[in-house]
């Protein structure tokens, strides 16, 4: 696990940085950019999503909810209170995190069917106040112009700066969230995913391990969102439903739950492209989405990249 | 001073009562053995023990301690390890990871250390890494270490259960019927394994229904029928005890 092909793993790592790095160089078609982008935003909200479902085996059906508080968080600090993109994008982070420990304090001893329910609920309150409130987030009209960001000065406007920024953020939340999982904190997640009763009786507080996973994943949705809002330059509510949740957990479980970190970005690839392919027919979209998921598991009940597949 | 001592634990559900009133205890670097009868309250007491039952009443005592209604986590913390009779080892992840999260609570690196400090993050974890190699090599798992536990065979996965409860450098090892399942030979090799834990100094609670094994490695045998301790005993005592073997025979009559 933690060591044995430890060296090799690295440089390929290293060697897909670079490559990803160069991407921009090769690609110059904004069209392609921009679905680059979106799937850079997906990718930090799946690694999120899998320290908490695929590391702790706990359904969150609330994540966009999280991803939304970010983006919010940025658009009304950067519209209004003349917060730069660095101080917005942190306190979207942090406030993210802080409402992730606010919902997994009373779900923390909650069976899973009830946890799952709980996050629903959540969801489409936050959507629901999102586009009730129209003096605090203008409804379903959104907020708009949210300004341009600079990083140490240097202004991100093109598809390629924001490519770069993305990226950035995409790396620094692989490197924290393997940090993290490598120590006895992610086997103490995994523990609770395969039996919380067991993991209880080796010394871990699966109440404080729950509220940590869950929050965590939280906090890097709250980054995702913020890097949405300066990227859109515009959120409404549309953006954060239920729909997305799902499609994130999909996207999860078609790439491969847990130890592999990068699995679950197989499945933004691959859910990406369909959603893109299938534009057209919008209607039929989550239909194909959802067979596409079903011929995945089909196939390779772990996921696409998955080490083992587990049932709860 | 003996390591463990329980003063009349009692554990009701609703108008059951699966414990009652039990008072044991235990000295260090002994195994007490628990027989009794199938639903003679034996797990129950167990599960009052380290926490997944908060018991009725009575009082627990650890290393000196009162850890009554302490949850689990804590009881584990202060040094009480366990197995459980229908098996809970972590299917899906490898031996080797299950043991390193039997170590979990030894493992002395807090979380912001991971960042703060890593090189020392790191170091720990290595450390505990070699701990558990060093373990799983006493058990004979090492060569299995990266096999998924579910892929083990049944006798494979009680050791790994067993070599999992040692990963926390107990106090005190509770074993909920090991023996179930296990074939004669691996039966065998289990009691001697016992026998030299304690040998090392290991204090050991065994509960089984296995009368070779519980005869040959226990120093003392506490029996217990209805909820209730019963009889206590040397193994000799136990085995030409009239009234004990009444109680036997009265389940064997009924299998
Ligand atoms: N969670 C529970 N809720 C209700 N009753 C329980 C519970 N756990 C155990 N019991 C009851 O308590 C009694 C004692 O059960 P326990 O499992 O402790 O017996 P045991 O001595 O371990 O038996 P065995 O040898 O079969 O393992 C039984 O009558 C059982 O049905
Ligand atoms: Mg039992």
């Amino acid at each position: 696990m933690m060591m044995g092909s430890g060296k090799r793993k690295w440089l390929l790592l290293g060697g897909l940085t670079i490559c990803l790095l160069l991407v921009p160089m090769l690609v110059t078609d904004i069209y392609i950019l921009s679905i680059l982008n979106m799937m850079i935003i997906y990718s930090i909200l799946c690694l999120g999503l899998n320290l908490i479902l695929g590391f702790t085996g706990l359904l969150s059906l609330g994540h966009a909810a999280f991803y939304g508080i970010g983006a919010y968080t940025t658009a009304i600090l950067m519209t209004r209170y003349n917060f730069g993109f660095g101080s917005a994008f942190f306190a979207s982070a942090v406030l993210a995190l802080l409402v992730g420990i606010i919902i997994a304090i009373p779900t923390r001893k909650v069976r899973g069917d009830y946890f799952c329910l709980i996050t629903l609920a959540f969801g489409e309150i936050f959507r629901l106040v999102a586009t009730a409130w129209i003096e605090f987030t203008r409804g379903a009209m959104g907020i708009v112009r949210i300004p341009m960001p600079k990083i140490f000065g240097i202004p991100i406007a093109t598809e390629t700066d924001f490519y770069y920024l993305g990226l950035g953020i995409l790396i620094f939340t692989y490197l924290t969230i393997k940090a993290i999982t490598d120590t006895r904190y992610g086997r103490a997640f995994i523990a609770i995913r395969e039996d919380e009763l067991a993991a209880d009786t080796m010394g871990i507080n699966t109440a404080i391990y729950k509220i940590m996973a869950f929050s965590i994943g939280c906090l890097f949705a709250g980054m995702a969102g913020s890097f949405l809002a300066v990227y859109q330059t515009v959120v409404t509510p549309s953006n954060f439903r239920l729909e997305e949740s799902c499609l994130m957990i999909i996207m999860v479980i078609v790439g491969g739950m847990g130890r592999n970190l990068l699995a679950p970005l197989a499945g933004v690839v691959v859910m990406t492209v369909a959603t893109e392919v299938f534009r057209s027919v919008a209607d039929y979209r989550m239909l194909i989405i959802g067979l596409i998921m079903i011929l995945v598991l089909l196939l390779r009940p772990q996921g696409i990249f998955g080490s083992s597949s587990f049932k709860s | 001073m003996p390591i463990l001592d329980t003063k009349d634990v009692t554990k009701q559900f609703g108008g059951l009562v699966a414990v009652n009133q039990v008072s044991m205890t235990v000295n260090k670097n002994e195994i007490v053995g628990i027989i009794g009868p199938n639903g003679a309250g034996k797990t129950s007491f167990i599960n009052a023990l380290t926490g997944i039952y908060k018991p009725s009443g009575g009082q627990i005592f650890f290393q000196g301690k009162d850890i009554t209604g302490f949850p689990a986590y804590k009881i584990a913390k202060q040094g009480i390890a366990r197995t459980f009779q229908n098996l809970r080892v972590f299917s899906n992840i490898s031996v080797l990871e299950n043991v390193l999260i039997g170590a979990h609570c030894r493992i002395d690196n807090p979380f912001h250390h991971i960042f703060l400090r890593p090189l020392r993050s790191k170091k720990i974890e290595r450390q505990a890494y070699a701990k558990v190699i060093a373990l799983l090599k006493n058990v004979g798992l090492e060569e299995k270490k990266e096999s998924l536990a579910k892929n083990l065979s049944y006798g494979e996965q009680r050791t790994l259960e067993i070599c999992r409860a040692l990963a926390s450098d107990p106090e005190l090892l509770i074993l909920d019927e090991p023996c179930a399942g296990m074939n004669s030979a691996e039966m065998d090799t289990l009691a001697d394994f016992v026998k030299k834990l304690r040998d090392e100094g290991q204090t050991i609670v065994v509960i089984e229904h296995n009368m070779c094994f519980i005869m040959a490695v226990s120093d003392r045998i506490i029996v217990m029928t209805e909820g209730a301790k019963f009889r206590e005993g040397t193994p000799a005592e136990i085995r030409n005890d009239l009234e004990v073997q009444k109680v036997y025979l009265g389940e064997q009559e009924v299998e």
